[in-house]
């Protein structure tokens, strides 16, 4: 008895791995995996949206146009996501299941900086090559990992344009108080334009953090009032700061410059402060205004938009939307340029890259972070961002006065 | 100088929790449910106002007895078809089941409305009065006045109507309450429909100040809670004298320690009074 449940057994086995090592070869070899662990649930699930968002255009695209060649294959791309309920070991996690089980063939990073960077040592360990559309801090790509890629320059491209900008238009901005979102990047980015206003001679007068889930900024913004300074710069996110801008106006504090990050590029912003939004100033790493002739499936800027606004009607693009299409462009121009998908050889292909897309120009440096993207700067007029940095795609110059 | 405004934020401040949490200490200290559901019903009265306003052009301080009577009608339903059924069953019942209903509403208000974070922008807008050094806010000090007007209406209710009455008796003592007539299921369902009621009053109050989104639903449960373990649960006043103890104390530890601390010490507060004085500043030992 036993021996004939044996035998039926292996009998079984031997006709299923038949069968499955014949059909395998044939949609494993059209089908190219991605793996995207994204915080599609829980804090971050705005931010973890918009980048699926991204993914999926290019997908889209790039599997309408035929898909990928490379080695006379045609590959599908199908990104296989994973939701790690905004909860980084997690990500880590679907990192590894990504990589060891669904057997994906390149891998884009998690949401922001904190878990990208947590994620890289999984792709490093397996030798993934790996995309981080949302991260910008350095200390994510000073690892010494050879196979990972970002697309965001460090946070001091955004703050240094900017502090040029001003110094140099209107001298009489003297003191600056900075107001951050004590949280990762809310704080990098306030701590680089502390580093920026002191390089130009600018005061800081007040420099102060707040908790995430502050509810009520109006003892910090009354000592705001108190310093007068001629430059208000606060960080947070689009919640933080819709209640800071109102709390501004409602305790009278005005100022020839205020800036916002990162919240600003967002409609939802714009919309949600009314009037109070115009001439708020703002830095990202992209902006449907900026003008790019990309030699991806993309192609130019203009055209980018064209097909967002087909696939996501009545939605502007914002950077990390657009970063995480972008991605998957030089992911597609990697594999293309050397006619394979063999990892090691489209990781030499992406160190190597330094090609134009919708995005902008892309090279990357010797620690995999883009060192070719000169950030936009741009300031609310009328209602709609308008770009003031980098002179050649401008679209006004900066204004002064918010009251 | 800056006290003058420290202190006026904090009070106005203090009117904004009192009224977020008013309803949240009915429900807690009469049916011993900690209801969870609470932050999204404040989150689904400010998009009653916040559609009200932007489609029908109602002013939110209108649609307040409609957002209001809405979520009464909701929270009456879940009483009487959810909770009632483990009303009797240990707390951590209760504290799971609504945590779970809490998870359906604010995913189901994810997808109807989007997290996008949204806003009542009042045109004209009601702008801030200047009365020397001090800047008042209109806007806050109206939802400040109206949120005390509910309350007293709450409190009137509670004092003087037959349902009021059976509510204050239910809440002290179950048992005895039903002995005496009071039909003990139909009145918590009563109070939490009230309770619900005063948070959609709140959401209504709230969106010309909040952004609102889904996302906020915990903001507003975080601060409630806190207010009701300092006011003291299931008073009226009790919710009034919390939120505006948390007021001024958020407003003075900012200016005195930084922002970056305002939430630290509410919180540290928080546990001296869990382990130090647990019925808080006006409760009554007892009432549970």
């Amino acid at each position: 008895m036993l021996h004939r449940v044996i035998r039926t057994t292996s009998a079984a086995v031997v006709v299923f791995a038949a069968v499955s090592g014949l059909a395998r070869p044939v949609s494993a070899q059209n089908i190219l995996k991605v793996g995207a662990p994204l915080p599609l649930t829980g804090p971050l699930s705005p931010e973890g949206t918009k980048q699926k968002q991204g993914y999926d255009l290019w997908a889209a695209t790039a599997n309408d146009k035929g898909g990928i060649k490379a080695g006379g294959r045609t590959y599908k791309i199908e990104i296989v996501y994973v939701d790690y309920a905004s909860n980084t070991p997690r990500a880590v996690q679907s990192a590894e299941r990504l990589i060891s089980e669904d057997k994906v063939n390149f891998l884009f990073s998690p949401f922001g900086s904190g878990a990208a960077k947590a994620a890289s040592g999984v792709s490093e360990k397996y030798g993934i090559p790996t995309l981080a559309a949302t991260a910008s801090s350095s200390q994510v790509y000073d690892q010494g990992y050879k196979y990972l890629f970002g697309t965001f320059t460090p946070n001091d491209t955004l703050t240094e344009p900017l502090a040029d900008i001003v110094a140099k238009r209107n001298p009489a901005v003297k003191r600056i108080a900075i107001l951050a979102r004590n949280d990762l990047f809310p704080l990098a980015i306030a701590e680089e334009m502390q580093t920026s206003a002191k390089k130009r001679g600018l005061d800081v007068v007040m420099f102060e953090k707040y908790a995430i889930g502050t509810m009520d900024h109006a003892s910090t913004i009354t000592q705001i009032r108190m310093a007068k300074p001629e430059w208000v710069f606060a960080t947070g996110y689009i919640n933080d700061l819709i209640l800071i801008r109102k709390q501004m106006k409602d305790l009278g504090v005005s100022a020839p410059v205020v800036t916002m990050v990162a919240g600003p590029h967002a409609k939802e912003y714009i919309d949600a402060t009314g009037p109070l939004a115009e001439n708020i100033t703002s830095a990202a790493w992209w902006h449907p205004a900026v003008r790019y002739n990309g030699k991806g499936i993309f192609g130019s800027t203009e055209n980018f938009n064209k097909m967002w606004a087909a696939m996501y009607p009545g939605v502007e693009a914002d950077y990390s939307q657009a970063s995480a299409a972008g991605v998957g462009e030089v992911l597609q121009l990697a594999i293309e340029s050397v006619d394979s998908i063999d990892p090691a050889k489209v990781r030499d292909a992406l160190a190597k890259m330094d090609t134009e897309t919708f995005f902008g120009r892309i090279k990357f440096g010797p620690t995999g972070q883009i060192t070719s993207l000169e950030p936009p700067v741009f300031q609310i007029q009328g209602g709609k961002p308008t770009v003031i940095f980098p002179d050649y795609i401008k679209q006004a110059e900066l204004k002064f006065g918010v009251q | 100088m800056i006290y003058f405004q420290v202190l006026a934020n904090g009070l106005v401040l203090g009117g904004l929790y009192a009224c977020i949490a008013v309803g949240f200490s009915l429900v807690w200290g009469v049916l011993n449910v900690i209801n969870l559901l609470h932050g999204s019903f404040i989150v689904l009265g400010a998009y009653v106002a916040f559609f009200g306003y932007n489609l029908l052009g109602l002013h939110p301080f209108l649609i307040l007895p409609f957002a209001g009577l809405l979520l009464f009608g909701l929270g009456y339903g879940v009483q009487r078809l959810a909770i009632n059924r483990v009303i009797t069953a240990p707390v951590l019942m209760t504290l799971t089941l609504t945590f779970g209903l809490d998870l359906l509403l604010n995913n189901a208000m994810l997808v109807a409305f989007k997290a996008d974070y949204r806003k009542v922008i009042l045109d004209p807008p009601l702008g801030s009065v200047v009365l020397g050094p001090v800047y008042l806010p209109l806007d806050r000090v109206a939802v400040m006045l109206l949120a005390l007007l509910l309350t007293l209406l709450l409190y009137l209710v509670l004092r003087s109507s037959k349902i009021g009455r059976a509510i204050v008796a239910v809440r002290m003592d179950r048992e005895a309450a039903a002995l005496m007539g009071v039909e003990v299921m139909k009145t918590n369902a009563m109070t939490f429909g009230i309770g619900a009621f005063m948070a959609g009053a709140a959401g209504c109050l709230l969106s010309i100040i909040y952004p609102i989104s889904p996302l906020n639903s915990s903001l507003f449960l975080g601060k409630a809670f806190v207010v009701c373990v300092l006011g003291g649960l299931g008073s009226v006043l009790g919710a009034i004298v919390g939120g505006v103890a948390l007021g001024l104390i958020e407003s003075l530890s900012a200016l005195w320690f930084g922002p970056e601390y305002a939430v630290t010490v509410s919180f540290t507060l928080l546990i001296v009074f869990l382990a130090v004085r647990p019925t808080g500043l006006i409760g009554k030992r007892g009432y549970e």
